[in-house]
């Protein structure tokens, strides 16, 4: 850049600087500053009075900076540079600081629980899925898996597990997130504010498919929710090839409900076909996938436990591939 | 003003009267007191009574706690501004001449400096205790 061109190094800055807000636009289906609750509200506020005041301050070092750099030589006094230490140095960085400290702290939750929560959901994360139980009001539970339902408006209070290694579980526009411990039952409430449809993530590295570990969070109004729950409660009739599904030993790991298959170590499947992605959150359920999928799982997500199924003849993994897809 | 006369001057304070190494920690002995005050009564109680018992009375102690902790600080303080006597950053100080009375500024001026520090350090252990209300 030669001299007299500075002006261009600003443009580019600028220019730079203007896409900022084009990069925000592109996702916001898993994103702090697209806050659809309480919680994520309060957080992205923080943000950005953080991020304001580091601008703020930010400019005021660069212009001090540049000052020193650019500025006339004019002799300061020790007296002076005494004070500019004392209050630029030592006073406005404590109290800078000792107020981000208050601000951050008010946002601690309040632990003292006087009310309950409208639903309690139990999750437990596995090697690298979720399985998800709603409570319902008479204590019995409605299994899910890979797919979270909540209504808009209300507190979810979430009972977290975990079986094997410590993940993390994290639902961005919603809220913070919140280690889940092998051994160890946390619990986490969130208050969705916006009907919508969100991805909640493992924020913790769990192993090789740590980043295949994903669901989809859907915001419903209460009614609809209920019709949710309601439907997801209830068990469906066998399709057909139910009969090859259980004699290729899927039914010993996945649960139908209201047919024989009631295996308990992989995903819920009941109503599979209803849900908007497979294996956690990283493929759209299609035919296609599901074939490839049923062939060599490992290929798509490494190191899952469910083996592969390319011993059988392609007609049954097709007629199994069709099963999966009657289960609405 | 001569060499001699400068430290002649200079020399007027006697090594007993001004500031020693125990001035010099006392304000991060303080510090450290308080933190581990704080933490270990914290640590106790809830062990004691469970995640969800209120933290009112833990609360109370930490302020008592850090009240004597900035009363001790600014008693320290105060006894080192006598010895420093001009201010808080170096202004007019000297530390060129090998005299008692600039080794006890020294010292001071480090220890008023300690003493600072350690203020902050307490406030900022307090402030969360302020926002907590359970042991949780």
């Amino acid at each position: 850049m030669g001299k007299g061109r500075w002006w261009l190094g600003i443009l580019r800055c600028g220019a730079l600087l203007a896409t900022v807000p084009l990069l925000s636009a592109c996702v916001s289906e898993q994103s702090m500053l697209h806050p659809a609750g309480e919680d994520a509200a309060a957080v992205a506020n923080l943000f950005w009075v953080m991020a304001a005041g580091t601008v703020v301050i930010w400019l005021i070092v660069m212009g001090i900076t540049v000052y020193a750099v650019l500025g006339k030589e004019r002799p300061k006094t020790e007296r002076f540079a005494d004070r500019f230490i004392l209050i630029g140095g030592v006073a406005f960085p404590s109290i800078t600081l000792a107020a981000l400290l208050i601000f951050g702290l008010a946002l601690l939750p309040d632990w003292v629980r006087t009310e309950g929560a409208d639903l309690r959901v139990h999750v437990t994360a596995e090697q690298y899925w979720w399985r998800i139980a709603y409570e319902l009001p008479d204590g019995s539970v409605v299994q899910s898996a890979n797919e979270l339902h909540l209504p808009v408006g209300q507190t979810a209070e979430f009972v977290l597990n975990s079986t094997d290694v410590i993940h993390s579980f994290w639902i961005p526009n919603l809220g913070g997130k919140i280690d889940v411990i092998p051994g160890r039952t946390n619990l986490w409430r969130l208050k969705p504010t916006e009907p919508g449809v969100f991805r909640g993530v493992c924020a913790e590295f769990c192993g090789p498919s740590h980043a295949l570990m994903a669901f989809p969070v859907v915001v419903h109004e209460p009614a609809d929710f209920a019709a949710f729950l309601e439907g997801e409660a209830t068990p469906v009739d066998a399709p057909p090839n139910h009969d090859l599904f259980i004699a290729s030993g899927c039914g010993a790991c996945h649960a139908v409900r209201g047919t024989s298959a009631g295996g308990a170590v992989g995903p819920d499947l009941t109503h599979f076909a209803s849900r908007r992605t497979m294996a956690a959150g990283t493929l759209p359920i299609t035919a296609e996938n599901l074939a490839s999928w049923l062939l060599d799982p490992k290929h798509i997500k490494p190191d899952v436990r469910m083996p592969g199924y390319d011993s059988l003849p392609d007609a049954e993994r097709a007629a199994l591939v069709s099963y999966l897809l009657d289960l609405q | 003003m001569s060499e001699q006369d400068h430290v002649t001057k200079e020399v007027r304070r006697e090594t007993g009267s001004g500031t020693d190494l125990w001035s010099v920690i006392i304000s991060p002995t303080i510090w450290a007191l308080h933190f581990l005050a704080c933490y270990v009564a914290a640590a106790i109680y809830c062990e004691k009574l469970g995640r969800d018992a209120p933290l009112g009375d833990i609360r109370t102690l930490v302020i008592v706690v850090t009240v004597l902790a900035l009363g001790g600080i600014f008693w320290s303080s105060i006894r080192l501004w006598r010895v420093h006597d001009r201010s808080l950053t170096d202004d007019d100080f000297e530390y060129e001449h090998n005299t008692p009375e600039e080794r006890h500024r020294f010292l001071s001026h480090v220890a008023l400096m300690l003493c600072v520090l350690s203020a902050v350090a307490v406030i900022y252990v307090t402030i969360p205790m302020l926002y907590l209300e359970t042991c949780r």
